[in-house]
């Protein structure tokens, strides 16, 4: 489904991608973490092509992104991003936020689109929320419309970058549930978060980043329990001791 | 000090102010909805890809921003007929003030939109819309948001701008004061209702401001 192969990114002289390969298969939840600044985040913005590579090779559903003329647009209609900060529309309620891409892109008529967009908040436990505004809204409900704002699409692969970082804590079991749900129902999952129980729960792979390079990739439970790598066991021992 | 204030000159020279106040109202409407036209155009303009368009933009605002007004006219009302082009002195008022409010609304627009953060409109790419579509759904609504307080805010300097034009004869509301002025030697009378008028105008239009900050502005989503 989705294959690096030897992928590099500069930032200007920083190399945050550094010969990255990697192969994500259909149904597979992969879970990476690693300290910030580490790569993870601009790891998945490449498989939708937010941010630009300049060396090596990616494969995103079959489709080549280190090839010219790739449609971008259609590609991302079939990949959907979650963002840390959510980045709901405030100009749109719930339901406007999620069936504005079906009408748009996928040029489905607008009550059809309503129904689905009603049916995927209701998967998101936000039946009671349709006509509500984002500023309205708690960052988790937020978290979970962007959610199904994303599951609207009918994806092929979801990207979440930290979509709990940003929350209270006790507003991120609720869009872990959401997750956890997708995962069991075989939606092909790539998360950047450093939430281990969901990770041990629902993740086929864990894979540690640190500047820029893949250093491990393992088995949830040997991973966090067992760590093969020294960057890896300090990483671990960093957000259990908190 | 008020034995001396002749209310009866004001009421005998009421039409003739409520002239200037009609000539005031349609010259100001008429140059703000043809700067709004050029102003729109202009910050399209600017943030254009490409160069030409862009360059030409800047020069226009900046050159406007950074002349004042009166200046504008002067060169419109003296200068032009100079190189070759004759114009009556209501259509030079309109073209200055429409240039110069043009310049301004540009650079209100163009805030409005530079102020959609970066991740609306990565939201809006990663959901597949195309740029059209981001501008029309996600980054337009969202800006006019904060533009349209600024921009009513510019519609009443553009008002009050209009007195300029008394300096190129142009029968508006401040040029009504100066003819009682002159005519009677009343000043105080002639421009304290010339004054009130302006009070009145301001305040139609800063209560439309204040009611469409209320409905426009939405809070950002988180």
């Amino acid at each position: 489904m989705i294959k690096f192969e030897g992928v590099h990114k500069w930032f200007g002289k920083l190399h945050v991608l550094n010969d990255i390969n990697l192969h994500v298969t259909s149904g597979e939840v992969v879970v990476i973490c690693g300290p910030s600044g580490s790569g993870k985040s601009t790891l998945i913005r490449c498989v939708n092509r937010l941010e630009k590579f300049q060396k090596g090779k990616l494969w995103v559903d079959d489709v080549p992104l280190h090839d010219h003329g790739v449609n971008l647009t259609q590609l991302r209609a079939e990949i959907s991003f979650v963002f840390q900060q959510f980045h709901l529309y405030p100009h749109m309620t719930a339901l406007q936020n999620v069936i504005l891409a079906p009408v748009n892109v996928r040029k489905m008529n607008k009550a059809e689109a309503a129904d689905l967009g009603r049916e995927t908040l209701t998967r998101v436990d936000m039946a009671d929320k349709f006509d509500s505004y984002p500023a309205q809204l708690s960052g988790g409900q937020q978290q979970r419309v962007a959610i199904a704002r994303g599951l609207a699409m009918s994806p092929k692969i979801m990207l979440f970058d930290e979509p709990t970082s940003a929350l209270d804590p006790e507003m991120i079991g609720e869009v872990l549930d959401v997750m956890v749900q997708l995962a069991d129902e075989g939606m092909t999952m790539c998360v950047v978060t450093h939430e281990m129980g969901f990770a041990r729960q629902v993740a086929h792979r864990v894979i540690f980043m640190d500047e820029g390079e893949l250093v491990e990739t393992g088995q949830p439970d040997s991973f966090f329990d067992n760590p093969q790598t020294e960057r890896a066991a300090q990483f671990i021992s960093k957000i259990l001791t908190h | 000090m008020l034995e001396n204030f002749n209310f009866r000159i004001i009421w005998e020279y009421m039409p003739f102010f409520l002239e200037g106040l009609r000539n005031t109202f349609l010259i100001s409407i008429v140059s703000l909805v043809l700067a709004l036209l050029v102003g729109i155009s202009a910050c399209a303009c600017r943030l254009s890809q490409w160069r030409l368009l862009r360059g030409a933009a800047t020069i226009y605002i900046e050159s406007i921003r950074s002349t004042p007004l009166l200046v504008q006219i002067y060169f419109f009302y003296f200068g032009l007929p100079t190189l070759g082009l004759r114009i009556p002195e209501i259509q030079t008022g309109i073209l200055a003030l429409m240039l110069n409010s043009g310049a301004y609304i540009a650079e209100i627009v163009r805030a409005g939109i530079v102020s959609v953060s970066a991740g609306q409109i990565e939201a809006g790419i990663a959901s597949g819309l195309n740029y059209f579509q981001r501008m029309r759904f996600i980054i337009l609504p969202q800006a006019l948001g904060v533009t349209v307080p600024p921009l009513l805010g510019q519609a009443i300097v553009l008002f009050k701008d209009s007195a300029l034009l008394s300096m190129i004869a142009v029968a508006e509301l401040t040029r009504s004061g100066q003819v009682l002025s002159s005519e009677r030697f009343m000043p105080s009378e002639a421009f304290l209702t010339v004054a009130f008028f302006y009070l009145c105008i301001y305040f139609f239009l800063k209560s439309l401001a204040d009611w469409s900050q209320k409905k426009l502005i939405f809070r950002e989503a988180y």
